[in-house]
């Protein structure tokens, strides 16, 4: 099972370098470094890998203290029953899909965001940010609470044996033993934000150009994922074009894989 | 849908139509006759997508019919050589320069080729420039490979091809266009005329000393200037059903379905 798993993914990653080759023999290194992105005429992907990084990042930002603080709530306050409550909501909401994120996004919280900061329009990269930061919510909150889980009581005994306050138990004995697999979690759930296509395309402006100043959340942007989205369909099968778009897959690929191999290194830590 | 019912001795034919979304309502309505007229012999679907996806889905044999609402790109006619491209027209139909509804009743009821040009150049960028409030535009682009844009572009700056660097946000879809100019009271984009509605208002183009309004009235006697052909485009030579609801289209029973969902039918009468 795992053998053919791997020769999917090792048949995926060869058609994606194979497909890459054209764009990458024409333009070699101003394809990751190039900021201009006209088809027909030149393709630089900085600004999707900037746009993926940012709103990556934004997200994480938003999402780690809620997630963490809401795992360490459960494991440590909440009664058993309560807990397995928690774990099932958020194991529903870790399922759905990416779509309806994304309706809810443009319903929603593009006009929020537009309204709360006084912006011309919605469409940017915090709204992006902020949206994935509710996809991957769950997923970090179940993944990191598993971990604060599973630190053996004795820890626990020992600790309160010793005199330390609840908080100083948590803070002392069982976070340090559960940070691998917290960890884990969090780039596991970064994994899944980068690859979110069809919330963030419908959200994020699609603007192939790096904000001005970079670190600018108000402004619109375009992520790998958005742009593939946005463009694949009229290029299908042939040609310079399709070639780019491959190869802004194959970054996109390394991206997630990198993030991926960081949190199972983790994780492994854990079991 | 689409059950191989009615008649046992003929298998069910499919027909898929993708591309332009401007063309979309003209081939979904008239699909839906044409598959009740058939008798389930023929199952058709309809797809969105764009013109430059109609255009490469047909080419490319993806699809049985491509949609367009522009003329296809000699690099396409180029890409698609064999078994080569032929263009079918089913009607005619209007770009126009929409504006939120808000801009619209403050006094800015006609803009000229220059001041569009600029406002897609990010040149103007406050619509009190232009006789509007005091407020920053927002201007919205289309996806590059789109029929509405490619004709809206050769208008404006004489290349179909033509960069915005102005642009705020580049949505894809007609639909998708009239939905951003009606959650915003500030913006500016292109938009079929099949399309306006309360919210999203086309101005009247101002051209020589007088304002030309986007009516279907203005596009049949060829005053409007963004008008644009429908077409539909099929790789070599159509055949069977597909050259059958090809042929409806094109008849006085489709044309009527043309004029209805709001554009002006080939033969005018």
């Amino acid at each position: 099972m795992s053998f053919i798993s791997l020769v999917l993914i090792a048949g995926l990653f060869g058609f994606l370098v194979l497909q890459s080759v054209p764009i990458l023999a024409e333009q070699k290194w101003d394809f990751l470094l190039g900021r201009d992105w006209w088809a027909g005429e030149v393709y630089g992907a900085l600004p999707m890998i900037y746009g993926s990084c940012m709103v990556t990042g934004v997200a994480s930002l938003l999402v780690l203290p809620l997630a963490l603080g809401g795992a360490i709530f459960t494991s440590e306050f909440l009664s058993a029953k309560q807990r397995l409550w928690v774990k099932a909501m958020m194991e529903l909401f870790a399922g759905i899909t990416g779509i309806i994120y994304g309706l809810l996004g443009v319903a929603l919280m593009a006009g929020w965001v537009k309204d709360s900061f006084g912006l011309i329009d919605g469409n940017t990269i915090l709204t992006a940010g902020l949206l994935l930061g509710i996809m991957i919510l769950p997923t970090i909150l179940t993944l990191a609470e598993d971990a604060l889980h599973a630190v053996p009581g004795c820890y626990r005994d020992t600790s309160l044996s010793l005199g330390l306050t609840k908080l100083q138990m948590i803070k002392s004995a069982v976070i340090p033993q559960a940070l691998p697999g917290i960890a884990g979690a969090i780039f596991l759930g970064l994994g899944r934000a980068m690859g979110e296509t069809i919330a963030v395309m419908l959200v994020i402006g699609g603007l192939d150009k790096i904000a001005d100043p970079w670190y600018d959340l108000f402004a619109p942007a375009q992520s790998i994922a958005s742009k593939l989205g946005r463009e694949a369909a009229e290029a299908i099968g042939s040609g310079l074009q399709w070639s780019a778009l491959m190869a802004l897959g194959l970054v996109l690929f390394f991206m997630v894989m990198f993030l991926t191999m960081v949190g199972n290194l983790f994780l492994k830590r854990v079991r | 849908m689409g059950a191989s019912t009615g008649n046992a001795n003929e298998p069910l034919v499919r027909i898929s139509v993708v591309g332009s979304t401007t063309v979309l309502p003209i081939a979904t309505r008239t699909a839906e006759q044409f598959v009740k007229n058939s008798n389930g012999e023929v199952s058709i679907t309809v797809n969105g997508g764009g013109s430059g996806v109609g255009i490469q889905s047909a080419g490319s044999g993806r699809a049985d019919i491509g949609m367009a609402s522009r003329e296809i790109t000699p690099r396409e006619k180029k890409r698609f050589q064999t078994p080569g491209l032929r263009t079918y027209v089913v009607g005619r139909d209007a770009v126009a320069c929409v504006i939120s509804s808000e801009v619209y009743s403050s006094g800015v009821h006609a803009l000229s080729k220059e001041q569009i040009g600029d406002i897609y150049l990010g040149k103007i960028k406050n619509w009190k420039k232009v006789g509007g409030p005091d407020r920053e535009i927002v201007v919205i682009d289309k996806e590059a490979h789109r029929g509405t844009r490619h004709v809206f572009m050769q208008y404006v700056f004489g290349n179909e091809r033509a960069r915005a660097p102005g642009a705020r946000l580049v949505i894809g879809s007609n639909n998708e266009e009239q939905a951003k100019i009606s959650q915003s009271d500030s913006a500016i984009g292109l938009l079929s005329i099949a399309w306006m509605n309360d919210d999203v208002v086309g101005v009247g183009i101002r051209q020589a000393g007088e304002i030309i309004e986007p009516t279907l009235e203005n596009v049949r006697n060829n005053r409007f200037p963004i008008s644009r052909n429908l077409n539909l485009v099929i790789a070599g030579e159509p055949r069977g059903k597909v050259k059958e609801f090809v042929d409806y289209i094109m008849s006085p029973q489709g044309q009527k379905i043309v004029a209805e969902s709001g554009f002006i039918p080939i033969h005018p009468n």
